[in-house]
């Protein structure tokens, strides 16, 4: 069914008959995710790069250390059904899953079902047609959707994460499909999520590698403390690699009504994450029953058996977020817990100022 | 139809193992545990038994987290202090 043709020197096209069944012929490679895919013609790819060039190497991604460019991103882009408007931060995207504190090696071929969480935050949110209002992490939004998806369809073609060759996932899970979502900055109380860091740009993209949200419902509370009691509920759990990983962050995704209940009452980002990590504990005897190996901050090894254990060893380890629409329902996301978050200006905003969350 | 291919180049060499020595008579045995359960159990009776039929030394035992690659000292000291390291991956 195909031919290599190597006509190009920076990239290989392939022959596929006309009328195959493209998801069968691509999974004939080991390439696809298993949905349909638009095919990656020459025509569509050029497209894609809108002119650009395209074929520096921008990122090496483990285990199978393919060499992502603006191409290659182009190719999947394409793929997952994005616009040429989405590249750019599926490029932004990438990049960060290169950094080292993220572990995308370790991210990728765990036995952990951990997904790389996909944020987009400021101007492009709105130019590109990111969603963060009601049911922001789908289903629905074409970009939150196809970037969602072509980020992880560069996992599986350029980084390798093939079940049961690169990624070791024990039963996976649906944030492995696509799973990208908007900062509702517009509702949010609070400055932009990027603030948080020190980063003032226009757009940015935060990759956060977790589980899938866990939900956290309260319809009743006027009081910022009784709602984020239940989201410390959700944290304070021995079911998630945090309560043995000490360095794992947390994301909470608040609801814009749980967040203006938080700040009507005077509590800044900050408080809220002080706040969780004075709620969000446990008995350490507890902990140490449920965990012999742990990955423990030093001070922590050291708290008595009855002494409340937090659940993460530092509050910014608790990022706080402002995601989704009208309604009562916030979510707590998990760490994988050796990995760190990554926040990056989008290649065409203000540069130089780059950080990770501390 | 000509598609493009999604996948992009490695030109990254791969990490080949050194090659086994024939003989373990004589040589210097390090154990690397992932601290994955019960690695160490499987790491230390294999190195028991290398050393009784074989006559081989155990001299070194790390440690390092499955989640991370092994710190650079360590392979370091591993790499100066033995022939041969015994090690694992995975659950």
């Amino acid at each position: 069914m195909y031919v290599d043709k190597l006509d190009e020197p920076t990239s290989v096209l392939l022959q596929v008959d006309d009328g195959a069944d493209l998801v069968d012929a691509l999974a004939q490679h080991g390439w696809g995710d298993g949905l349909p895919v638009v095919a990656p013609t020459p025509e569509r790819v050029d497209a894609m790069l809108a002119g650009n060039p395209g074929d520096a190497v921008i990122a090496v991604l483990p285990p199978r250390f393919g060499e992502a460019t603006r191409r290659t991103l182009a190719v999947n882009a394409v793929m997952a059904g994005c616009l040429p408007v989405h590249l750019p931060v599926l490029e932004a995207a990438v990049r960060a899953l290169a950094r080292p504190e993220l572990n995308l090696r370790g991210v990728n071929a765990t036995t952990h079902c951990v997904a790389p969480l996909l944020i987009v935050h400021g101007e492009v949110a709105r130019t590109a047609g990111y969603h963060g209002g009601r049911g922001a992490f789908g289903p629905g939004n074409r970009a939150n959707a196809a970037t969602g998806r072509a980020l992880r369809l560069v996992l599986l073609h350029v980084a390798g994460a093939t079940i049961g060759d690169g990624d070791a996932s024990t039963q996976g899970g649906p944030a492995k499909y696509g799973y990208c979502v908007a900062e509702n900055v517009d509702a949010s109380p609070w400055p932009a999520y990027p603030t948080t860091i020190g980063m003032d740009t226009a757009s940015a993209v935060t990759v956060h590698c977790g589980e899938a949200p866990h939900n956290v419902h309260d319809m009743e509370s006027d009081d910022p403390a009784r709602i984020l009691d239940k989201v410390a509920s959700a944290m304070a759990t021995t079911a998630q690699n945090n309560a043995c990983i000490s360095q794992g962050e947390y994301l909470v995704a608040l609801c814009p009504e749980h967040a203006a209940t938080c700040a009507d009452a005077g509590w800044s980002r900050r408080d809220v994450a002080s706040y969780l990590f004075q709620k969000a504990r446990l008995p350490a005897a507890e902990l140490k029953r449920a965990f012999a190996l742990r990955a423990w901050e030093p001070w922590m090894e050291r708290l008595g058996d009855h002494d409340p254990a937090p659940m993460t060893a530092h509050p910014d380890n608790i990022r706080i977020l402002v995601v989704g629409g009208p309604g009562k329902h916030s979510s707590v996301i998990p760490s994988w817990g050796m990995t760190r978050s990554v926040t990056l200006p989008l290649a065409d905003g203000p540069l130089g100022n780059e950080s990770t969350p501390c | 139809m000509l598609i493009h291919r999604p996948d992009g180049a490695v030109t990254t060499p791969p990490a080949d193992l050194s090659a086994s020595p024939a003989v373990l008579s004589g040589k210097r045995i390090g154990l690397l545990d992932n601290r994955k359960p019960n690695a160490d159990v499987l790491l230390g009776r294999l190195a028991e038994r290398i050393v009784e039929r074989t006559g081989a030394t155990l001299v070194r035992t790390e440690t390092k987290n499955a989640a991370i690659p092994c710190d650079d000292q360590v392979l370091g000291l591993l790499a100066e202090e033995v022939d041969v390291i015994l090690t694992g991956t995975a659950d």
